[in-house]
């Protein structure tokens, strides 16, 4: 047995030099740019961030297996993970490092250090606080449009005043949309009923909890733990007559009344076009402050607010673009 | 030396399956008997032993030792003058540590365990010098572990280690119940020299009649949480197997076994 | 060779790191034979102790001890709990993991990221007075491995001593221990003691190399530090002269290796679990043959 399990390590070890060699002359014969996508996790915006990026790489006329060459890994949510994935970029010398979510960008930035390879993030909610806004750094927040989402809401339903929340308390990004909702909603006549917890299997209790209360509605963050269970939410809260407002369209499709959210593919591209700029040594990422997008889409399904007898007013109707649900 | 007074013991009190063992118990045993414990399944030997060792908690009356009432001391206090062999040879010494650092914890016994060095080379003499009272040739083998030892040559050590410090008291708990007859013998013999050697007041739970009757200058038999035959002196060396065999045949039959 | 070379070093690197987990895992699995759960709770909250002592300007060899003792302080809580109050040991490390949970978010927040000006034991003043010529890599490396080191000659020297010994004779045989007149609750208590500062200190370690506390950083510790653990003592089980704790350093290092290797091989990292507990089982099931061998022993 351990004879066996010795074997097999020392074959994958030779497995591991033989493919690490033979990337190493793939590369020198072309010279591709070399990019490794490190994601936190696999997961329907982080995906989607992942192939927008890889669209605005080709956007910009670069053509994959030409031009560039991707390296793509997820880390399946453990943060060890994401260190030694950052650590193999790092070794392969990679141009660049496309880092998808919080932990794989502290994770490819500590490894970037030695090298002074750069990163370009996305899908960080405050690259301030992750202390990302400065190094050889750079790239896309996906920072939510808390105050176009108030606008959103108090437009279709003039006359209601509390708007119901659950989040996640360990979750960073959560924890900072609330604190802005709180800020912002006063501004729009809104009051926030906010729920905090700490694992999924709580989320529909916690609706539950927001529908005893008598709230006018519900408005979704990213939060994982919620939108994981959004489902459910929703069968809740359709029994009850309440709407739910989504923060992104993947969202709507499932049923929410709304968003006014960004679309993570289209993050995705803009980090793309940063990247390229990056690699083609047209600006550095020391020097590229990171970007938020300005633009927002609004979605919206009309089965949902026919349901719901909400009332969608002629200018928002002819911005917006309409989901239908699944 | 020990005294049980008025010892009342109920399982599971409360309870369906309520048992009242022990009803107003009394035993006392003076300083340098070696007591041979006989009787049926059930009748209360071991029970005895974690009683006075406090394994196990009385619903009333008083365990005293040297004239020391002990009830409230817990268990692994008591250990500081009682020695215990049990009858699995396992759970007498350590296997993962070797002969030598198994004797330096029974010569440690009742001292501080602190972060001075486990095994003092100076007492590496005095450890050979017991284990060869044993005749087993393990004080050539000190490095090796313990768990590589047979079973009879783990329960002679265990025997060494429990009587390494000075005692009041050895319990030997059916201790040579799980080892065939031959060595079962070597242990009895070493048992007995140990306990004469050492001047030990020793009490032995025992399954094996003509070692209660052989060994020990007290022989006790006991049926249901009663002492139903307690003989010594002269009266104990005069006893044979066969005297006692028919009663306990008759006790057993009557528990069923 | 030289992306092999690096991988080497950064595997090496992180091996050694979170080897200090399996020095923990190696005394309460090994040694006490209790599978404390703890883990996934005192190493992150090493790493968030660590965190807020560096942002608010602490000396980062600070940071070590004190890591140490919080870790310390939620062993001697599990201890406390299955020792005194009597309940079972799987549980009490839930019930010290789960409350660990919220105190790490109250110590450093969701997230805690160390900004590049303040300085890491990796780029502090001793560290780069003797190696500053290296690249951090290297000198990350050299203060892994010199701190493991050190951690290892200390155990294996408090494994000689009485206190040491009487630990490892209550994993082995908890009623001998009794009849020492030694209460074995308590001495399992300083087991779990010293193996929740130890896994503290691989939490203090990683955020210091990570330059980031995050709160789900515990995520699988415990599996990790039972696998490495595992993997060294099944593989040195023939050589009696290799330390326990050799094999426990050695095994975290193998694991890290074939994390490595998966990551190199670009297999999917969603199955990466599960070519984990694989290879967790298979290493289990070898193990086995191990523990029967010593369960004849005993009867």
């Amino acid at each position: 047995m351990k004879k066996l399990l010795s074997l097999a390590l020392v074959s994958v070890l030779s497995l591991a030099c033989l493919t690490g060699c033979s990337s190493s002359t793939e590369e020198a014969k072309t010279n591709p740019y070399k990019i490794g996508i490190s994601q936190y996790g696999e997961h329907a915006s982080l995906d989607n961030c992942r192939e927008g990026f890889i669209q605005g790489l080709k956007d910009a006329g670069l053509v994959e297996g030409e031009d560039f060459v991707i390296d793509y890994q997820n880390a399946g949510f453990n943060d060890a993970t994401t260190t030694q994935i950052a650590q193999n970029f790092s070794a392969q010398n990679v141009d660049i490092m496309c880092a998808i979510a919080t932990p794989s960008a502290t994770a490819c930035y500590a490894a970037a250090e030695d090298k002074d390879i750069p990163v370009i993030f996305t899908a960080i909610t405050d690259p301030v606080e992750a202390k990302l806004d400065k190094g050889n750094v750079t790239g896309t927040s996906d920072k939510l449009p808390i105050a176009a989402q108030l606008d959103l809401i108090r437009s279709l339903q003039p006359d209601d005043d509390t708007i119901g929340i659950i989040y996640t308390e360990s979750e960073p990004n959560s924890v900072s949309a609330i604190r802005e909702y709180k800020e912002l909603a006063p501004d729009y006549g809104f009051a926030i009923e906010a729920i905090g917890i700490t694992q999924q299997s709580q989320a529909t209790q916690a609706a539950d909890t927001l529908i005893a209360k008598g709230v006018d509605c519900f408005s979704n963050l990213t939060d994982n733990n919620v939108v994981g269970v959004l489902a459910s939410i929703l069968e809740k809260t359709d029994e009850a007559g309440i709407p739910v407002y989504g923060s992104e369209v993947e969202q709507v499709v499932l049923g929410c009344v709304a968003s006014a959210g960004i679309e993570y593919f289209e993050l995705g591209k803009q980090t793309g076009a940063m990247a390229v700029k990056v690699l083609k040594g047209e600006a550095k990422a020391s020097e590229m402050p990171y970007e938020t997008i300005t633009e927002y889409g609004i979605y919206i399904n009309n089965d949902a607010a026919a349901a719901f007898a909400v009332e969608i007013p002629a200018d928002i109707a002819e911005k917006a673009i309409a989901v239908n649900a699944q | 030396m020990l005294e049980l007074k008025n010892i009342t013991k109920i399982y599971n009190p409360g309870e369906i399956t309520e048992v009242c063992l022990f009803d107003n118990f009394n035993l006392s045993i003076k300083k340098g008997e070696f007591v041979s414990i006989v009787g049926s399944n059930g009748s209360g030997k071991t029970s005895l032993l974690n009683i006075i060792c406090g394994s196990i908690p009385v619903e009333d009356g008083e365990v005293i030792i040297s004239g020391k009432n002990i009830n409230k001391i817990k268990d692994f206090r008591r250990y500081e003058h009682i020695g215990r062999v049990y009858q699995n040879p396992a759970l007498g010494t350590c296997p993962e540590l070797t002969i030598l650092e198994n004797m330096s914890l029974a010569d440690n016994k009742g001292k501080r365990f602190g972060l001075s060095f486990a095994i003092n080379r100076s007492r590496i003499n005095f450890y050979k010098e017991q284990l060869s009272i044993l005749g087993l040739g393990l004080e050539d083998k000190l490095d090796i572990k313990i768990g590589s030892l047979s079973g009879g040559q783990r329960q002679a050590v265990a025997l060494v280690m429990a009587t390494l410090t000075p005692l009041d008291f050895l319990i030997l708990d059916e201790h040579t119940a799980a080892l065939d007859p031959k060595t079962a013998e070597i242990i009895m013999e070493l048992t007995d020299k140990v306990v004469r050697e050492k001047q030990l007041t020793a009490m032995m739970v025992t399954h094996n009649l003509r070692y209660a009757v052989e060994y020990g200058s007290r022989l006790i038999m006991m049926d249901k949480g009663h002492i139903i035959m307690d003989k010594d002196g002269e009266e104990k060396k005069a006893t044979k197997v066969d005297d006692i065999l028919d009663i306990f045949t008759k006790i057993s039959i009557e528990c069923g076994n | 060779m030289n992306i092999v070379f690096d991988l080497c070093v950064s595997t090496l690197t992180q091996g050694l790191i979170y080897g200090l987990i399996a020095y923990g895992v190696y005394i309460t699995y090994k040694i006490l034979d209790f599978p404390d759960l703890t883990v996934d709770g005192s190493f992150p909250l090493g790493a968030a102790v660590t965190a807020v002592l560096l942002t608010s300007g602490a000396d980062p060899f600070v940071t070590i001890p004190a890591a140490m003792i919080a870790g310390a302080v939620a062993g001697l809580a599990t201890g406390i709990i299955h020792v005194k109050f009597n309940i079972r040991d799987l549980l009490s490390g839930i019930i010290v993991q789960t409350a660990l949970f919220s105190i790490n978010l109250k110590i450093g927040g969701s997230n805690l990221i160390i900004p590049r000006e303040i300085d890491t034991i990796f780029t502090s003043g001793p560290v780069m007075a003797l190696f500053g010529d290296l690249g951090l890599m290297y000198r990350k490396l050299i203060v892994a491995l010199v701190i493991a080191v050190i951690i290892k000659i200390i155990l294996d020297i408090y494994f000689k001593t009485k206190s040491g010994l009487l630990l490892r004779a209550v994993g082995d045989n908890s009623s001998l221990v009794t009849t020492l007149a030694k209460d074995s609750g308590n001495v399992k208590i300083v087991g779990l003691v010293i193996a929740n500062a130890l896994v503290a200190a691989a939490g203090c370690l990683v955020c210091h190399e990570q330059r980031a506390f995050s709160n789900t950083m515990g995520t699988g510790q415990v599996v990790f530090g039972l696998a490495a653990v595992i993997i060294g003592s099944t593989i040195f089980k023939r050589f009696g002269f290799v330390k326990g704790t050799t094999a426990a350093i050695v095994g975290a290092v193998i694991y890290k290796a074939c994390i490595m290797i998966a990551i190199t091989l670009g297999l999917d990292a969603n199955l990466l679990n599960l070519v984990t507990a694989i290879m967790f089982l298979i290493i289990l099931v070898m193990g086995n043959h191990n523990r029967k061998g010593k369960v004849k022993h005993h009867a």
